[in-house]
């Protein structure tokens, strides 16, 4: 309904966010810390880690992240799509330790470039930097991988809490800045179901992706 | 009517005899009404029903008779029961009694029933109707809920009058609605002033109202395979029946009754799925189920679950739910709820679960299992049965009973436990008390008791006054003037004395003593 409420001047943004990557790099722990600040704490309030919301003021701009966790198994790779359908970013995690999972993500960013286009909003995250000694990527391998396609890459560490919050913080600018750009091109290729729905642009919504009500 | 047939056939000109009313009252007769005019056959025909009404009645009077002859308190009861059932649907039936009074005036009663029956199924509609209605009434402003509800009827009227539509163009229109509604409640003048919760609350109504009454014509409808997808999923399921928790690496530990009951709640929610009609309860029971799914998790496993824990858990509640007209029911929410809602919220991650796990499913394979190929195929065909899925198909009763027993043996084990405690402890005492016994004697033996002649109590003035016959008499200096060996003597006596005094106090005494006894040596 937050685009609807929207239509006074998108004071509220919906965002969804998918987090993607192999099991035990620590997705989980990550999106913990970040909505909890807890890790590994028998006090974490929340029953369940795997779809949190989180509310954020950036700018004057009432942003509500909701974000999806994927079950990471690679039985389940299959199901991708069906996850990060309209998903507005994706947080790619991989653990620095482990160079299959870096590969993982490479493999992510191919299938959401082709899916979603440049439409979704992507951040590389390594993760477990508290484990630096014994890093099996370099870190001018995943930055350089980063920046070749359009990706921010972060560091992060879920276990001493760092670099989470520019995490989140830069993934959520930048999917404010997609959302405004499309306003002003009339929100391309935000309909809900791409393949059948034909929908004129006279009915204007402003925050785009969000594509409700379409 | 078969020989007029017959003439039409041989020489296709119809006399006009023909049609006229077989009853001859001058009218033209209709092959519909069995060749009379209408009020001819009304007639033929009221007297043909009333002769077989009569002859029911009497039927039924004669069965009912028996019990009437063997109690006649069943009767009342019977006859109560009738009355409380009319009062019932009269009741139900409220909103239509103006259009039920104007149809009592014609005579043909059988029209009544037939009125009825729709009414009756959309019982569903008439509470959600009256819930929109006093909705409404409570947002108190009159121009803008009659816009509403004249918004909401128009679509549903405009529905129902293009029901040859495909299932695309439906989902369009109801999807087009919600974009127009949303539209004119945020831009029209009649809704100004409306804030958003509210807003939201006319579109939750208006998508409830709507699909409500819908219902019957849009879910599963025939121009879709959603029936042949239904089937296909659920024969699906059930040829994948021998998968067990540990094939999905799944922590859910089924034989803990706490946890067996988390499971059947969820299990019947996701079987509540289909008795909903709104796409808000359809979703409403997805969570609740996936709620009961973490609390399993959570008795399982320490800290929050995640999505790796919680989507094959989601699965195997699928597999063991089977949950009747799956696929029609997945359809029908992405076709016909608020995208908003399926976009983000709760609700949609745990119905995008829910299609995940349906998906996996459907593509299921022995690779994604973890087993071999050969194996699959063998568990699929029903040639062998996993180890380990041997008491799943035993009844619940047999189920409790083992619960008991393993309930029973580790009660046992713990009771053997505390009786080896108990035997150690009673051990530990026993070595303790000879220990200790022990020790005593070793002590006393190191330190014999000695028990000592009791001690005189020399009192200084009792010996001075009285009794000075015991002590011996002062010594008076020894005269040296007798012989040699007198001197001797005493010299020698004085030797022993200086020797005793080095030996103890003990053995003062005695020397004392012994000088005592001496004393008549030394006189």
């Amino acid at each position: 309904m937050a685009s609807a409420g929207g239509a006074g001047g998108g004071r509220n943004l919906n965002f969804k966010v998918v987090l993607l990557g192999e099991g035990c790099v620590g997705k989980t722990s990550l999106v913990l810390r970040y909505v909890e600040n807890k890790f590994n704490d028998k006090h974490i309030t929340t029953l369940q880690a795997s779809f949190l919301n989180k509310k954020l003021n950036i700018g004057g701009k009432r942003v509500n992240l909701a974000i999806w966790d994927t079950a990471g198994q690679e039985r389940f790779h299959a199901l991708g799509p069906i996850y990060y359908r309209d998903s507005n970013g994706a947080i790619l995690v991989y653990d620095i330790t482990d160079e299959d999972s870096f590969q993982k993500v490479k493999n992510w960013v191919k299938e959401l470039r082709r899916m979603l286009g440049q439409d979704v909003c992507l951040c590389i995250a390594g993760n477990k930097t508290d484990l630096e000694k014994n890093r099996n990527v370099t870190v001018a391998e995943a930055e350089a991988y980063a920046a070749s396609v359009g990706a921010k890459h972060f560091h992060t560490s879920a276990k001493m809490g760092k670099g989470i919050e520019d995490l989140f913080l830069d993934l959520s600018k930048s999917m404010i800045e997609k959302s405004e750009e499309g306003v002003a091109k009339g929100r391309p290729g935000s309909t809900r179901k791409s393949q059948v729905l034909v929908v004129d642009d006279s009915t204007e919504e402003p925050p785009p992706k969000s594509g409700c009500c379409g | 009517m078969a020989t007029s047939a017959q003439n039409k056939k041989k020489t296709f000109h119809i006399d006009e005899t023909d049609l006229l009313c077989k009853n001859g009252c001058g009218f033209y007769g209709n092959p519909a009404w069995q060749g009379f005019c209408s009020k001819c056959y009304r007639e033929v025909y009221q007297t043909a029903h009333k002769a077989q009404m009569q002859h029911d009645a009497a039927k039924e009077a004669s069965q009912i008779s028996p019990i009437l002859k063997k109690g006649p308190q069943l009767a009342d009861v019977r006859a109560s029961f009738s009355k409380f059932e009319e009062k019932k649907t009269q009741q139900v039936n409220k909103r239509s009694n103006t259009f039920k009074s104007f149809l009592r005036k014609t005579p043909n009663k059988d029209n009544q029933p037939l009125v009825k029956e729709p009414r009756r199924i959309s019982a569903e509609s008439q509470k959600i109707g009256t819930e929109f209605a006093e909705f409404l009434k409570s947002i108190k402003r009159k121009p803008a809920a009659l816009e509403i509800s004249k918004l909401v009827r128009g679509f549903i009227e405009r529905v129902q009058h293009n029901q040859e539509f495909s299932i695309e163009d439906l989902s369009e229109m109801v999807q087009d609605f919600y974009t127009s509604l949303n539209d004119k409640l945020n831009s029209q003048p009649v809704f100004k002033g409306f804030t958003s919760e509210v807003i939201d609350k006319v579109m939750d109504f208006a998508e409830r109202y709507i699909l409500t009454r819908l219902y019957p014509s849009i879910f599963c409808h025939p121009s879709t395979n959603d029936e042949e997808r239904d089937l296909a999923i659920q024969n699906r399921i059930r040829s994948l029946h021998w998968i067990r928790a540990p094939q999905l690496d799944t922590l859910i530990n089924e034989n803990d009754p706490a946890i067996r009951h988390e499971l059947d709640s969820a299990i019947t929610d996701i079987i509540e799925l289909d008795s909903k009609r709104a796409t808000q309860d359809k979703l409403q029971c997805i969570v609740s189920c996936s709620k009961h799914i973490f609390e399993v998790l959570r008795k399982s496993k320490q800290g929050p679950a995640s999505a790796d824990e919680f989507l094959p858990a989601l699965i195997y509640i699928v597999l063991k739910a089977n949950p009747p007209l799956l696929q029609s029911n997945i359809q029908y929410i992405t076709r016909f709820a608020n995208p908003t809602r399926l976009m983000s919220g709760e609700e949609g991650y745990y119905f995008t679960n829910l299609c995940c796990a349906v998906s996996f499913v459907e593509s299921i394979n022995a690779e994604s299992l973890n087993i071999s190929n050969t194996d699959f195929e063998r568990y699929m065909s029903g040639e062998a049965v996993p180890p380990g899925s041997g008491n799943e198909q035993i009844c619940k009763g047999l189920q409790m009973m083992y619960d008991n027993l393993k309930v029973l043996a580790e009660l046992r084990q713990r009771q053997e436990k505390v009786m080896a405690e108990v035997l150690q402890l009673q051990a530990d005492m026993n070595e303790f008390k000879e220990n200790f016994i022990k020790k005593v004697d070793e002590a006393k033996e190191r330190t014999p008791l000695i028990i000592r002649p009791r001690k005189v109590k020399v009192d200084p003035d009792i010996a001075y006054s009285g009794q000075n016959s015991n002590l011996p008499s002062p010594l008076t200096p020894l005269k040296v003037h007798v012989d040699n060996s007198h001197v001797a003597i005493v010299a020698e006596q004085m030797l022993v004395d200086d020797l005793s005094d080095l030996q103890g106090n003990d053995n003062v005494m005695e020397t004392k003593d012994g000088s005592e006894e001496m004393e008549p040596t030394g006189q």
